[in-house]
């Protein structure tokens, strides 16, 4: 006979796992909803030609030419700063007030809504150091935005890295820089470079901060210098989808941004995934 | 040493694209403006004389940008405020404006609606929220649901200054972020209206006849709209400042030529003559 | 790039203390770096005050223009609410605003060619102000409105004064109006009651399936279950906020209207379901790691006694993981409160008072994405969307801070 308290754990985690399913179904309900529509857009044309007819046909080429900007522009500035920021801290910096204090302003730029990075984009970047709408003061308010999530993996990996390596290094004569430099971030790499990836996955979906600091709605000439503005995907379907002088026609084109938005993020996640599991499986053995 | 080559190579780059980048005019402003100027655009710049770039962002985004340098030409839909126009005289200079077509608002309803024509004082009652159900205007008894654009938009202030007598809208009007927007929603929602810009028109919603005087009520047509009957039009601009007449002028000059004309028809607004 | 040129050009220093000098000075290069957040959070702060402190600053009239009446009035001072009641014409009287008892004639500048001939204004309106002044001289019941210029020497009438927007008014007005004129309203509480309705809606949507997930991940599931999850919340994390916009947009809005039976299907529930899906992750794993983090020990002193798994994990494990479970709940909030894009595409942008969460509502961060484009550069209604940024910024970093002097209580 079962009893009643065993009725109970069977009842409460059936239920659990039926919610887990059900937020595993949301995901599989989206994705499905986004390819499922979106499939039938993309081809050859879609991703090389620019938009055409008031958007509702042609391509979203100049939007991935824009993004891949955004996303190299923001990561030049975020990276080498991201991981020197979490190198100092985490290997030189002593427990301590200053410490905790930078840890905290560091988790608290992360905690800003992203919207309010393109407010400060606009007030500092493009009115106050006169950069203007343009790649240049786009990809510095979105390197900002990824700079905590930088910072924060790096110092995983730091961390991650077992501290006989710096001990032997020390012993041998090396110096704390010699020993980072040399044995403490080849180990540490392939989470440093996880982080980056995924870091694109973020910069590239980003659309709040680039409403008012780069992003165009039109503007199929490819950019020619930082100063430009540039179309973006994550703006390009947010204007498919509201404005434009057809909406209903604008649905394929929107759909396939959409996905193409996924795709970069799926792509970067299980890249981000592979390589982790492949240098985990490495050093294991 | 790969980032070192990296970065030579983008200095190259950008020296290298501010000599390209010498005969480009810029435009940018209202989204209500954009299909025009995109259009203009793309036939202008197969001329081979200059490059022309269109961005949005808004009739202010334009105006601004003008105050600080950073666009040729603005877009508006709605006239340059005061404030907009002592900022650049303040700069030393001098703006000029060029209306560059029209445009005329239709207000539409979901086709089921029984509704087909309202007064100016019927809109009004509607869009300040004293009248809530279409069984007060004439029609089925259902909820009234408003739709209006963002309220910094030139779109919606021309709006309330023609039609709501300069009252301001209830605050249980929805804003849309853009007029496509609108069409969609109105052509989803049964108890619907919205207001759009004629070029804007789709199958999926019904256009109603407007009365000014209470007797003639007259549907949003593009001829209406050009001999002067159908009373909810305004005039689009384009604005730029005198020391930069030079450059910018024979682009708008070619939107207010003949062939341009045919452009802003053909997009679906109202040409100047 | 600095960076990366302190490390790698230390082979041309063959002088040992020249390259201890440079040595310090790579390390120096490390520091600095390491201040750069903190800078950027502090010069957020600092253009984001500057510019929306302005907000309570700037007359709320329309810059260049005056309202003014006749110097017969007694009225010289009207409230800005009660100037937005008399041009939407609700107040008719100038009894209702402390004058005489007698009626409101509105008038502005567009108005003159009624009164005045075309060669009285003068073709290219060089006698403006002698009509203005004048049509003020003239009809003492008239209200007027009209841009300033230079023709205010000798004035024949009396300006109407309108202050600033004092802080508890911008808090507690229930108007937001950017863009009215000839005055301002600048109400927030609409906009700050509907971004709150939305996010308390969206934790409570969310709550339990975050729940339900993070134990189904650290008590119940096959490690092989749990190597699908992880990857499931990790991409439901990655999805941009646009997209969840569109698929709220074409699936969740006429969702809604159908299953309520509602006039509208933008609502503030619309919005609470895509922010669910969305703060779901952070919840999940944050709850999980709060589950896991409970000591093995006192899970089998429980299990040891008899007690089943599942009372194990409710009168045990849960009590023990509470605080990180709060945490994972005010992270959710936070993520919830500062979302913008998919906000602004489903729930309608109403900015009029919640009642209920089937009506449309109009968020913070929503009303600045779509009015700064807008708004011109420097004006009142430009200060105002900063001052919503601060606002926005206070609310979150609030929320923060009260999760990491948690999570350090907890570490200690």
């Amino acid at each position: 006979m079962v009893s009643k308290k065993h009725l109970n754990q069977t009842v409460a985690f059936w239920l659990f796992r039926a919610m887990s399913l059900f937020v595993v179904l949301t995901l599989v309900a989206i994705l499905y909803f986004i390819v499922s529509r979106g499939i039938s857009a993309i081809n050859w044309d879609f991703i090389t030609k620019g938009p055409e007819q008031g958007m509702v046909k042609g391509g979203i080429f100049p939007a991935i030419v824009g993004t891949l900007c955004l996303i190299v522009g923001s990561l030049i500035f975020a990276f080498p700063i991201g991981v020197s920021s979490a190198i100092y801290m985490h290997e030189y910096m002593k427990e301590g007030r200053l410490k905790s204090f930078l840890q905290l302003m560091t988790n608290n730029l992360a905690g800003v809504p992203s919207i309010v990075f393109g407010l400060f984009g606009m007030a500092l970047f493009v009115n106050k150091m006169k950069f203007g709408d343009s790649i240049l003061a786009g990809s510095l308010t979105l390197g900002l935005l990824a700079l905590p999530v930088i910072i924060r993996t790096t110092e995983e990996a730091l961390k991650a890295v077992d501290n006989s390596f710096r001990l032997a290094s020390f012993a041998m004569g090396a110096s704390k820089l010699y020993t980072i430099k040399k044995i403490v971030l080849p180990i540490a790499m392939p989470d440093i470079i996880t982080g980056l990836i995924l870091s694109i996955g973020r910069v590239s979906g980003e659309t709040a901060p680039i409403l008012f600091t780069v992003a165009a709605y039109f503007l199929p000439r490819l950019p020619h210098s930082w100063y430009d503005q540039v179309m973006a995907l994550p703006y390009h379907l947010y204007v498919l989808a509201t404005s434009g002088t057809n909406i209903e026609e604008a649905r394929p084109v929107a759909f396939g941004t959409a996905l193409v938005l996924i795709l970069i993020v799926l792509i970067t996640n299980l890249f981000a995934n592979g390589i982790r599991a492949y240098y985990n499986n490495k050093y294991k053995k | 040493m790969a980032p070192h080559l990296k970065l030579q190579a983008l200095v190259i780059i950008l020296l290298a694209s501010i000599s390209v980048a010498a005969q480009n005019i810029k435009l940018k402003g209202s989204d209500t403006i954009l299909p025009i100027a995109q259009e203009e655009a793309s036939v202008y710049n197969k001329r081979g004389k200059a490059t022309v770039s269109v961005t949005g962002g808004g009739s202010g985004v334009g105006l601004a940008a003008l105050v600080d340098n950073t666009t040729d030409i603005a877009a508006a839909s709605r006239k340059i405020k005061m404030e907009e126009k002592l900022k650049i005289k303040q700069a030393g200079k001098k703006v000029v404006e060029a209306v560059i077509g029209k445009d005329a608002l239709a207000v539409i309803v979901n086709p089921a609606n029984r509704v087909d024509r309202l007064t100016r004082e019927q809109l009004e009652g509607i869009y300040t929220g004293i009248i809530k159900n279409w069984k007060q205007v004439g029609g089925d008894d259902m909820n009234i649901v408003v739709y209006g654009r963002e309220s910094s938009s030139g779109t919606f202030e021309f709006f309330k200054e023609y039609v709501n007598n300069r009252k301001n809208f209830a605050a249980t009007v929805l804003a849309m972020q853009a007029t496509g927007a609108i069409v969609q929603s109105v052509a989803q929602t049964k108890g619907a209206v919205g207001y759009i810009g004629l070029a804007y028109e789709n199958a999926r919603v019904r256009q109603l006849l407007i009365s000014y005087d209470g007797k003639t009520y007259i549907a949003p047509t593009k001829a209406n709209a050009k001999n002067g009957t159908y009373p909810i039009v305004r005039p689009l601009y384009a604005y730029y400042t005198a020391d930069n007449e030079g450059k910018v002028k024979p682009f708008v000059d070619f939107i207010q030529s003949g062939e341009g004309q045919a452009i802003v028809s053909k997009v679906g607004y109202i040409p100047l003559n | 790039m600095l960076g990366y040129w302190a490390y790698n050009v230390q082979p041309l220093f063959k002088n040992k203390s020249v390259k201890k000098v440079f040595e310090v000075f790579q390390v120096g290069v490390l520091a600095t770096s390491s201040f750069i957040t903190s800078i950027t959070v502090l010069l957020i702060i600092f253009f984001l005050f500057k510019e929306g402190v302005n907000t309570f600053r700037k007359s709320l009239l329309e810059d260049g223009y005056v309202l003014s009446v006749s110097k017969s009035n007694p009225v010289s001072e009207i409230s800005p609410l009660d100037i937005k009641d008399i041009f939407d014409q609700k107040i008719t009287n100038w009894k209702q605003v402390g004058g005489n008892d007698d009626s409101i004639q509105l008038f502005s500048v567009d108005d003159l060619p009624k009164y005045y001939t075309e060669a009285q204004i003068g073709t290219e309106l060089e006698y403006i102000g002698t009509c203005l002044n004048n049509y003020v001289a003239t009809h003492p019941r008239a209200l007027a409105y009209f841009p300033q210029k230079k023709h205010l020497e000798n004035f024949a009438g009396k300006l109407i004064k309108v202050g600033s927007v004092g802080v508890y008014e911008f808090i507690k007005g229930k108007e937001w109006l950017p863009t009215a004129k000839p005055v301002a309203q600048l109400g927030i509480l609409p906009l700050l009651l509907g971004t709150l309705w939305v996010s308390l809606g969206a934790i409570l949507l969310a709550l339990p399936f975050g729940l339900a997930t993070a134990i189904f991940m650290a008590e119940i599931a096959h490690p092989t279950a749990r190597k699908v999850l992880r990857p499931v919340i990790e991409l439901l994390a990655g999805i941009p906020s646009v997209v969840y916009g569109f698929f709220g947009l074409i699936v969740i809005v006429p969702f809604v209207q159908s299953v309520f039976r509602l006039d509208v299907g933008e609502t503030a529930l619309s919005g609470s379901i895509i922010l669910a899906i969305m703060a779901l992750p952070t919840i999940i794993s944050i709850a999980e790691d709060a589950i896991r983090n409970v000591p093995k020990n006192m899970r089998e002193a429980s299990l040891a006694m008899g007690a089943t798994q599942w009372q194990t994990i409710q009168k045990v494990v849960m009590p023990y993981a509470r605080s990180g479970i709060m945490t994972a709940v005010v992270l959710g909030i936070g993520r919830a409160v500062g979302e913008t894009m998919a906000v602004l595409m489903v729930t309608g942008n109403a900015a009029n008072m919640p009642h209920t969460f089937l009506q449309p509502v109009r968020t913070i961060p929503a009303t600045i994405a779509a009015e700064l484009g807008e708004a011109s550069n420097g004006g009142l209604h430009y200060s105002a969307l900063f001052a919503l940024g601060c606002i926005l910024f206070l609310l979150t970093m609030a929320l923060n801070l009260y999760v990491q002097l948690r999570l350090k209580k907890a570490y200690k």
